[in-house]
């Protein structure tokens, strides 16, 4: 017999575990057919909510990070870690996008429709994740009670906003009961999607109600980055990457590419591709697999209790990551949390850092803001912040809606462009401007990631527009009141140039703003 | 190198500047003969004067490039990120994307299908795909001699025959060489740069300080 969620043979699914195969005999028993997919669709929605909740808190704490004030051959040993934490971040931040269209994908192909995306991000934070019971770290705010329920809130890079994350990715026991309401892993969660799936009454056929072609394509993701990577260490800028070799380049030199560490590994999934479309319950186990796996890892005891969550053993799961960053911090070794016991927790690793030599480094945001506690006249910024998340939302549910021959070009158009030509550099000037009254003053202006309503889809781009508008207006408004060499005068100027990225850029008579999606809605 | 004025981007530089005999960056780009394709980078030009100097010539020399391959730099317009490309042929690659997308660096099908800043400055690596940890722009060159030029120039031989574009357009079935300095390693940024003193002349995306051109931080 297969030992419990050992990778057998080529069948690259994890064999149930003996809590799994109890918990699918427990629902043949009890439940019928439409019980069983009734119950599964709701928790595929969930599963999407889940990961959809992770995405803001990751965000918001990469962005507080400065990974590049110094680079090259002046890479210090404290910048170097920030530039690290920050790859490692965005890195697991890439994955739960991934987890999410996975989820979406089943539940597509199970139910025909995409589920629900549009204003599911929780708002306002600080939030607990959908039917969460957090059993790891339980956060400063808890004291040593491991269960006490916990929020987890939008805040900079700290070893506090570690301890969260480690709550959202702790392990799952072995012996864990499958959960999908008071879970206390995303494991536990995703095991009870593993055992529904499982049971007799779920068929390949139930997993053909939305074409494979019409759900988001593999073409549409990639583990790595220009933002995952990050140096190992001082690198000379000026050396070309291999195999070009400059004739006046020292041969012996480290260049940024020869420095460049990956964090997320191409083999990190089960089944063929990292983003599987779905129409059989063998691929949608692998889609569960992959999603369980990145985030906790295999670290089973007869897997060698290993951090990694790969065949290559290249690419560490979120869990590990994020435990990995924090033993890097002064304060690692008085943690109070208590820790799985697999994967073995890593001792103290230096360089360490504390919180004076990460202050430079670490953009003082406010905890989980919100857009009513911000100064008036910055508000219709982060109304228009707001809307262009929700808008990316509305975008991921609609490119089940547009024609496959099509979908490339959208998903690059549309969900691209918005993450990193305008979302990223949205924020980035954003962040540039220190508050100066109110709730917050002295903090920098950060994301809210709230849940602004921008009507329904069909006309959902004319509401942004509006928004955009609104936020342009804001922005001269309170330019035409500062003198011209004020530090807010540049990013309020980029600020009203990337909202005209989002809503009306064009060249040469081409579009070149995110797509309407109306018309994809309109088709009925 | 020189171990002065260390701290500041891209400090310190090597010394002496290794690009003096090359024409400076062409901060603009010149007229481009009718009816030729635009492309990514340097030694991808598909045509006689198709490069960032154009019609006008390499400063220095006062003469255009002679044939396909041989250009300076690309004719696309520039942008620094993926998806901003506005036609075929004109995506940079290697900061973001997939490894397909990656693997064939300025050969993009449209508009918003390539990936990433033009020029490909000689830093840049792929950060996915088979061609992950490794040079951008010898890709790309690869790319344009196997794959796209033969294609290119069974289209343009069509035009030419059909008088679209002038007789005496070369077409040569092997590229031209690169230019000298730049032959094995494409644009450097210390050169786009112009020995790091116009670091605005390319900008990057990405926040690793990794892409090779600046980017945020």
């Amino acid at each position: 017999m297969a030992k419990p969620h050992a990778k057998s043979g080529s069948n690259p699914i994890s064999v149930l575990t003996p809590a799994e195969i109890l918990r699918v005999e427990w629902l043949e028993l009890t439940s019928n057919r439409e019980q069983v997919l009734s119950w599964l669709k709701q928790d595929l929605q969930t599963a999407v909510e889940i990961e959809l909740a992770t995405i803001p808190i990751y965000l918001y704490t990469y962005y507080s990070l400065v990974r590049n004030n110094t680079s090259g051959e002046n890479l210090d040993a404290v910048q170097q870690f920030v530039n690290k934490a920050g790859g490692m971040i965005m890195s697991v931040a890439v994955e739960e996008m991934l987890h999410m269209s996975l989820s979406a994908n089943i539940y597509f192909a199970l139910c025909g429709t995409a589920p629900q995306i549009y204003k599911k991000s929780p708002g306002p934070y600080p939030t607990g994740l959908p039917y969460h019971s957090p059993e790891g770290p339980p956060g400063p705010e808890a004291g040593s009670h491991r269960s006490s329920p916990v929020s987890i809130p939008l805040a900079r890079f700290s070893y506090e906003q570690l301890w969260h994350f480690l709550q959202i990715e702790y392990p799952e026991a072995v012996d864990a009961w499958p959960e999908d309401r008071n879970w206390n892993t995303i494991g536990q969660f995703y095991s009870n999607i593993r055992c529904l799936i499982s049971t007799q009454f779920v068929t390949d056929a139930d997993f053909q109600n939305g074409a494979k072609a019409s759900q988001i394509q593999s073409y549409n993701y990639s583990p790595n980055n220009v933002d995952t990577v990050y140096p190992s260490a001082p690198f000379n800028a000026w050396i070309p990457a291999p195999p070009a070799n400059a004739s006046w380049a020292p041969a012996n030199g480290l260049s940024g590419a020869r420095s460049a560490v990956y964090p997320d590994a191409p083999d990190s999934h089960a089944g063929p591709v990292e983003l599987l479309s779905v129409d059989s319950k063998n691929a949608a186990l692998e889609a569960i697999d992959t999603i369980s796996d990145q985030g906790e890892g295999y670290a089973r005891p007869w897997q060698g209790e290993e951090p990694t969550d790969d065949p290559s053993k290249r690419e560490d799961s979120h869990y590990y990551k994020f435990l990995s960053l924090q033993a890097q911090l002064v304060q690692y070794p008085q943690h109070r949390e208590k820790l799985a016991a697999a994967p073995v927790p890593p001792g103290q690793i230096p360089p360490v850092f504390g919180p004076d030599a990460l202050s430079g480094l670490v953009v003082d945001f406010p905890n989980s803001p919100r857009t009513a506690y911000y100064p008036v006249e910055l508000q219709p910024l982060s109304d228009f912040c707001n809307g262009l998340f929700q808008y990316m939302l509305i975008m991921t549910e609609t490119v089940y809606r547009v024609p496959p021959a099509g979908q490339k070009l959208f998903f690059n158009v549309g969900l691209h462009r918005s993450m990193i030509w305008v979302l990223d550099k949205y924020l980035r000037n954003m962040r540039e401007m220190q508050i100066r009254s109110g709730l917050y003053q002295g903090r920098y202006f950060a994301p809210t990631f709230e849940c602004v309503d921008l009507g329904p889809p069909e006309t959902s781009f004319s509401a942004l527009a509006t928004l955009g508008e609104t936020a342009v207006a804001a922005a001269n408004n309170i330019i035409d009141n500062l003198p011209g060499d004020d530090p807010w005068v540049s990013p309020l100027g980029n600020l009203i140039y990337y909202i005209g990225v989002a809503t009306t850029k064009t060249v040469d008579g081409h579009s070149m703003h995110l797509p309407d999606v109306g018309p994809y809605w309109k088709q009925g | 190198m020189s171990d002065t004025d260390t701290g500041q981007p891209g400090q310190p530089v090597p010394s002496p500047y290794p690009y003096e005999a090359a024409p400076p960056f062409p901060t603009s780009i010149g007229t481009q003969p009718a009816g030729m394709p635009q492309h990514a980078c340097m030694g991808l030009n598909g045509c006689q004067g198709s490069d960032r100097f154009g019609l006008e010539g390499n400063p220095i020399t006062g003469k255009t490039n002679d044939c396909a391959g041989q250009g300076y730099c690309s004719t696309a317009v520039d942008h620094t990120c993926h998806v901003q490309n506005s036609c075929k042929g004109q995506g940079g690659c290697g900061l973001y994307g997939t490894g397909e997308e990656m693997n064939r660096p300025g050969a993009n099908a449209c508009r918003a299908l390539g990936s990433c800043a033009t020029p490909i400055n000689a830093e840049r690596f792929s950060t996915n795909g088979p061609n992950r940890g490794k040079s951008v722009w010898c890709r790309a060159r690869e790319v344009f001699e196997k794959d796209v030029w033969p294609t290119l120039r069974a289209d343009l031989a069509k035009k030419q025959a059909a008088g679209e574009i002038p007789a005496s357009q070369p077409l040569p079935a092997s590229l031209g060489s690169v230019p000298a300095l730049f032959e094995n390693t494409g644009p450097s940024y210390l050169w786009i740069s112009d020995d790091n003193q116009d670091r605005g002349n390319m900008t990057a995306c990405g926040s690793s300080g990794l892409s090779g051109a600046g980017g945020c931080s």
